[in-house]
């Protein structure tokens, strides 16, 4: 199973991750983070991850720490 | 396996401060995992500048000297030669914005390139004065609004923006000089690829290295950080096309 590390205290929610990832398994939360804004929340129940790192390569605030590809 | 990790030459428990989606944060985080790549971590010493690209010495886990605006190419030019006097061949690169770069420091830069002053340096082109609240810059684009520029850039009034990578390229002490951008996975990498290259043509003494970054700066822009990836994909990147513009090795 691949997955990501996401650092909730780092995300500024810029949202360019929702956008690269090919699964889509990166989406707004309900939860609000330290820009004041929704931060994003990784969900993957059908373990669709490829462990492609473009959300982390993507990310300016190095929020997504880690990608495990299985 | 773990597949991505944060970069190494990222101190711990850093937090950018830049603005949600600017791409300083991006050139940042590419510049470290090259630090990583080229294991030169040790041996590094970053010259910042003034302007958002001042607080490189907060995240970079790598010794760092803070220049005067527009210095940072002078600062290096003595930090790179005092070492080498003393027998240490230091590695040395700046992190300037285009304002810095381009305008109050264009005598320093366009001379370090002239003299071949083999340092290497990184320009962040986002087309304004970004920490002082978007002013028109020396390479903000024709028809292009800022504050000090409210029906957009025209020729009359401001002249035109200044082409960074294409001047440095003319200079004869320049070894290589490229424009890259961020707006998208690919562009990261090649980013990545191209600053690993000027890095490395210091390292073998072949002059002066430069790579200008068109970057984004949502907040003055008034663009969401997406959008702004679009205007530099769209827009500023036929304005200011992309590729290495000098290359001592294939030229
Ligand atoms: C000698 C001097 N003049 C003016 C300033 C004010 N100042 C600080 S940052 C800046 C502009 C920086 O713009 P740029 O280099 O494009 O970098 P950015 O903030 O866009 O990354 C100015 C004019 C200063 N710090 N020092
Ligand atoms: S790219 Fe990073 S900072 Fe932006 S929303 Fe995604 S995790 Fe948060
Ligand atoms: S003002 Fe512009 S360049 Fe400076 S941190 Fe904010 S978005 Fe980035």
């Amino acid at each position: 199973m691949s997955y990501i590390v996401l650092d909730k205290n780092k995300c500024k929610s810029c949202y360019l991750c929702t956008d690269v990832c090919p699964k889509e398994l990166i989406k707004k939360s309900d939860e609000i983070g330290k820009t004041g804004e929704f931060i994003v929340k990784f969900e993957d129940k059908e373990n669709q991850c490829l462990g492609c790192s473009q959300c982390a390569i993507m990310c300016p605030e190095i929020a997504i720490t880690e990608v495990h590809k299985e | 396996m773990q597949v991505y990790s944060t970069p190494k030459a990222i101190k711990e428990n850093s937090n950018f401060t830049f603005c949600p989606g600017c791409d300083h944060g991006l050139a940042i985080k590419t510049i470290a995992h090259v630090i990583d790549e080229l294991n030169i971590r040790e041996n590094t010493i970053a010259v910042a500048s003034s302007g958002c690209s001042v607080f490189l010495y907060n995240f970079l886990d790598v010794d760092c000297i803070e220049s005067p605006h527009g210095r940072a190419c002078a600062v290096a030019t003595g930090v790179k030669r005092a070492h080498k006097a003393q027998g240490n061949n230091k590695f040395v690169f700046t992190y300037q914005g285009d304002g810095d770069f381009a305008s109050i420091g264009l005598a320093e830069s366009m001379h370090s390139a002239l003299r071949g002053e083999n340092i290497t340096a990184i320009c962040i082109n986002n087309t304004n004065y970004g920490m002082t609240g978007g002013q028109l810059g020396p390479t903000t684009a024709m028809g292009q609004i800022t504050t000090t520029s409210q029906n957009g850039r025209n020729r009359e009034y401001h002249g035109f923006p200044i082409k960074t990578a294409e001047q440095i390229a003319q200079c004869e002490g320049t070894c290589f000089s490229a424009r890259v951008a961020l707006y998208d996975i690919k562009n990261i990498i090649n980013t990545k690829n191209t600053i690993k290259k000027a890095f490395e043509y210091q390292n073998q003494n072949l002059g002066f290295s430069f790579v200008e970054i068109l970057s984004s700066c949502p907040t003055n822009w008034k663009l969401s950080p997406k959008e702004s990836h679009e205007k530099i994909k769209t827009e500023l990147s036929q304005i200011f096309p992309l590729g290495v513009l000098k290359d001592v090795k294939n030229d």
